[in-house]
């Protein structure tokens, strides 16, 4: 069949130009950020995502090494920025746990840690 | 009666039991996102497109004939954990390849695989599958190889990311394997063809033997968007950011009916990298037989895969029955 080629040239290219509304939300980036040192204990976690998010269905946890929750209340989100207030950090390693749900119901989840004071 | 083994018909046997190039699913498992592979299948269950995917190699026959490759897959989630997938493969065989030694072109046989998901750990970042993958004899042209017989393939999956690894061990987090291991079981044993031999006139008969296949292999891969998002944000241009170093391994070794196959495994690795974005991805890998009877020189091989789940997320991107509810990949961009 000669026209194959040409046939899954066209579907491929209509895909490529499809335009979604909607995705997976992922992590895009984190202040502090994921893996670093920072020498003052932030107040607060805030991460963005890739998507806007469900605020109803999306936390964030943060505990320390110990295991102990350090997040204070619960999590707010703003489209696809989603934030937490911590207690006050001493110096140690600490780590940040995610779950959301996207606006097209999508879960995902993720965890990182980052460093006080070292 | 006089039997002759078809030992030319036979050279690549294993090989044409498993394609070279075949468009495969994707998965995530907590952190984990296992990106399609293009040599091998992975444990992922999902709605998905592999669009085109285009190898081009030389074969380990006798002489080499430069082969390309032409295919695509569907892959349509039933359930959650349940799909079925779709498979055509158009082949073109350059001189001195085809039955004439001039050539030849036509479709392989359709190939259908029914997966389920058996079991998921997110916190270790394993997932475990088990599959039936089906090459529907008969449905392909019989002048690139295709086979009149159909051959059924029983496989596990598996897929283990190292993100548990101590944080010691933070380098180390990012890596991931994947792995198959199946049984490919031809339809039939062998069958015979009469023939008159041109030179005495007398009716002689052609013996084929059929082979069972181990179809093994694996990937060991370098996952740049887990690196920024779950170990260390280096602050790398996004395109670093979505990019996975992939080596691939896909193998086939005769076990039984070896008669004329012999048991040489052949196979080739795939050394390549796959850009992840959130609504596709690209893949592109070189082709290296492991031995003479695998090809000769350097092959390669480039897909692309769409994500159905998200093109499509409230149609033909979510399972017939169930919630439709399914975990995303890290994925930024595009």
């Amino acid at each position: 069949m000669k026209h194959f080629p040409i046939i899954i040239a066209t579907v491929s290219a209509f895909l490529l130009q499809a335009a979604p509304a909607l995705a997976h939300a992922m992590l895009d980036h984190a202040s502090p950020p994921v893996g670093s040192s920072v020498a003052k204990a932030p107040n607060a976690i805030v991460l963005w995502f890739t998507e806007s998010l469900e605020p109803a269905f999306s936390q964030i946890e943060v505990r320390n090494a110990s295991g102990a929750v350090v997040s204070s209340g619960k999590a707010q989100v703003n489209r696809t920025q989603m934030r937490v207030s911590l207690n006050p950090l001493p110096p140690g390693t600490y780590q940040v746990i995610w779950r959301v749900l996207s606006v097209d119901t999508h879960r995902t989840q993720g965890n990182f840690s980052f460093r006080v004071g070292q | 009666m006089s039997t002759r083994l078809m030992c030319a018909a036979l050279c690549g046997v294993a090989a044409q039991l498993v394609p070279l190039s075949a468009a495969r699913s994707h998965e995530i498992v907590g952190n984990r996102f296992f990106p399609a592979t293009l040599a091998i299948d992975d444990p992922g269950v999902n709605d998905e497109l592999a669009l085109p995917t285009v190898s081009r190699f030389k074969t380990g026959d006798d002489p080499s004939v430069l082969r390309t490759d032409i295919s695509g897959e569907f892959s349509k989630r039933i359930t959650e954990d349940f799909a079925v997938s779709f498979a055509p493969t158009w082949t073109r065989l350059h001189p001195p390849g085809g039955p004439n030694m001039t050539g030849a072109n036509g479709f392989q046989n359709l190939e259908s695989t029914f997966k389920y998901r058996l079991f998921k750990n997110p916190e270790h970042e394993f997932v475990m599958s088990v599959g039936l993958n089906i090459e529907w004899g008969g449905s392909g042209a019989q002048n690139i190889g295709a086979e009149r017989f159909s051959s059924y393939t029983p496989t596990i999956y598996f897929g283990k990311g190292f993100g548990d690894l101590p944080t010691s061990m933070n380098w180390a987090r990012p890596f991931a394997i994947t792995g198959q291991v199946g049984y490919a079981i031809p339809g039939t044993t062998s069958h015979t063809v009469a023939s008159i031999d041109p030179d005495s006139g007398d009716q002689t008969f052609d013996t084929e033997f059929h082979p069972r296949v181990l179809v093994w292999g694996g990937s060991l891969q370098y996952s740049m968007p887990y690196l920024k998002s779950a170990v260390v944000d280096l602050g790398l241009p996004d395109f670093i950011n979505q990019l996975i170093p992939i080596v691939e391994a896909s193998m086939q070794t005769p076990v039984s009916n070896t008669l004329a196959s012999g048991t040489v495994t052949t196979g080739t690795i795939n050394p390549g990298v796959i850009w992840v974005g959130k609504y596709y991805q690209v893949g592109v890998e070189a082709i290296i037989p492991v031995n003479r009877q695998s090809g000769t020189g350097v092959g390669a091989i480039a897909q692309l895969h769409f994500y159905l789940d998200d093109i499509f997320p409230t149609t033909i991107g979510k399972p017939i029955f169930g919630n439709g509810i399914t975990t995303g990949r890290p994925a930024f961009g595009n």
